[in-house]
């Protein structure tokens, strides 16, 4: 329950910061910290257009694609709190639920018949496939160094110790961090500032969303953003007492919002072509990752 | 620490496999260069002090320092063209150099014999093989020059593995350092890349006997 509460809490403040830090970063303005939060009850408020080329798979794609994340929330746990769903093997499930959502996005993308939604919705189909085996592989390898299964006691039971763990926990959050960007659709991957329908991944799928559906999908995003942070922050979080915890829990969600803006600021997108080898880049790290798992436990 | 920086070793295998430019697979040779001090500096404990110096200067100055500085001054030389221009894709080279890797894991696996230090085995053959492999799918004589420099730098890895027992091996390694500069001396002595506009291998197809 405390960990839903906190990535709630979390999400309204995180695609502000990031984009607080873009302007300022760039010399603007820019607005304020919830201008994200008051953009998204807007859009609730309106009604939504439909395409007369459109099924019924594109109107209920955004409620599912919301659904699908709220309840990946729960497996998240935080810290020594179990989430809501708790199970072995808990983040099988939490990784399918995240494919759902994001097959649903793509087939209402295909389903509007526009040719630029299909490619964006092939582009994203691509990316999640590259990037899929790059989480299962890391998460396995997490789960057989604990002897555990689920987010919970993976994080619980973690212990790093030699020198050999702490270079296979900097290889893992370079990776858990990556993954955050690819699922989430920003930089180094996908730009959602560019304004070209030809070089846009994320955001030309949802070009005929509006209204009620494109709050929902905006708001997915930043409760994705704001769950990635929670299982990233879970890393740091467990052995800290529980006084100290929330503080440093939302320090690290603030933390990684500015280095995403930082990122966004200075660094150029991947050429189109560069981004699936650099996505399967990740998976390779992730062998490596899982071959270290295997030396530390001498079972190699 | 030693398996620290091996597993460093095989990340920047994996970095070049999709690499560009010409001087990123000059600066990440170098990085090896480094990477194997490390190695050397930690592993061969046991060898007489002389030597151990003869192997670390050899390691710093000729594989981590002059010869990378030297290849690039070659590339700017002799108007060598930036990119590295290879027969595939990088994303099938980086796939396969990820294959290559699995299954030397594999390999070390199935081998059942204490004496073998696993984790120099599964760098060193696939370092062998990756350097094997960028020689086969580049185009350029200059990559085939650096492919040949990754590959005597598994050779080299696999000496440090029994370099206590048989320092002699080590030095073994050493000369085909010496072997290798051999190399790139011949093509800045021949000024390949300034005689044929581009240094492509293809040129040479086009010779026959009348």
């Amino acid at each position: 329950m405390l960990s839903l509460i906190l990535i709630l809490l979390a999400s309204l403040f995180f695609s502000g910061i990031i984009i607080r830090t873009k302007s300022i970063l760039s010399g603007r303005r820019g607005a304020g910290i919830f201008q994200p939060l008051k953009d998204v009850i807007r859009l609730f408020k309106k009604g939504t257009v439909y395409s007369q080329t459109t099924s019924v798979i594109f109107r209920i794609a955004p409620v599912i694609y919301f659904s699908s994340i709220v309840i990946a929330l729960l497996t998240i746990p935080f810290g020594s709190h179990r989430g809501i769903i708790s199970f072995n093997g808990d983040f099988i499930f939490f990784a399918y639920l995240l494919a759902l959502g994001k097959f649903f996005n793509i087939i209402s993308a295909i389903d509007t018949g526009s040719s630029f939604e299909g490619m964006g919705a092939s582009r994203e189909a691509l990316y999640s496939m590259l990037a899929e085996p790059a989480f299962f592989l890391l998460i396995g390898s997490f789960a057989l160094f604990t002897g555990h299964t689920s987010f919970y006691e993976i994080f619980n039971f973690l212990h790093l110790g030699s020198y050999i763990t702490y270079l296979l926990g900097v290889m893992a959050a370079f990776v858990l961090v990556m993954i955050a960007m690819i699922e989430n659709s920003r930089m180094p991957i996908d730009d959602p500032k560019t304004h070209l329908e030809l070089t846009m991944v994320h955001e030309v799928m949802i070009l005929d969303n509006s209204g009620f559906d494109l709050g929902l999908i905006l708001s997915a995003g930043y409760l994705k953003f704001a769950m990635f942070g929670a299982i990233i922050s879970n890393f740091f979080i467990v052995d800290i007492n529980f006084g100290y915890s929330i503080p440093s829990y939302f320090a690290i969600q603030i933390i990684f919002a500015i280095v995403i803006g930082i990122i966004e600021s200075f660094i150029a997108r991947f050429r189109m072509s560069h981004n699936s080898q650099f996505i399967f880049a990740l998976t390779s790290v992730s062998i490596l990752i899982f071959f270290g798992v295997l030396l530390v436990l001498e079972k190699f | 620490m030693i398996n620290v920086l091996l597993i460093i070793f095989i990340i920047s295998l994996l970095f070049l496999s999709i690499a560009n430019r010409l001087k990123t697979y000059a600066r990440v040779i170098s990085l090896q260069g480094f990477i194997l001090f490390g190695v050397t500096y930690l592993q061969l404990q046991e060898i007489n002090t002389f030597n151990l110096i003869l192997v670390l200067l050899e390691t710093i100055v000729f594989k981590a320092i002059a010869v990378p500085i030297f290849i690039i001054y070659l590339i700017k030389k002799n108007n060598i063209t930036r990119e590295a221009e290879p027969y595939l894709p990088n994303f099938i080279s980086l796939i396969i150099t990820t294959i290559i890797i699995i299954s030397t894991i594999l390999i070390a696996n199935s081998i059942d014999d204490t004496a073998l230090d696993k984790i120099f085995f599964v760098v060193a053959v696939s370092t062998l093989f990756t350097g094997l492999y960028f020689i086969a799918t580049r185009k350029k004589i200059i990559t085939h020059v650096m492919g040949y420099l990754i590959i005597e730098n598994g050779v080299f890895v696999l000496s440090l593995a029994v370099g206590n027992e048989m320092p002699m091996l080590v030095n073994l390694g050493i000369i085909l350092d010496i072997f290798a500069s051999v190399l790139i001396l011949g093509i800045f002595v021949n000024k390949i890349g300034d005689v044929f506009k581009d240094v492509d291998v293809d040129n040479l197809t086009e010779l026959n006997d009348l």
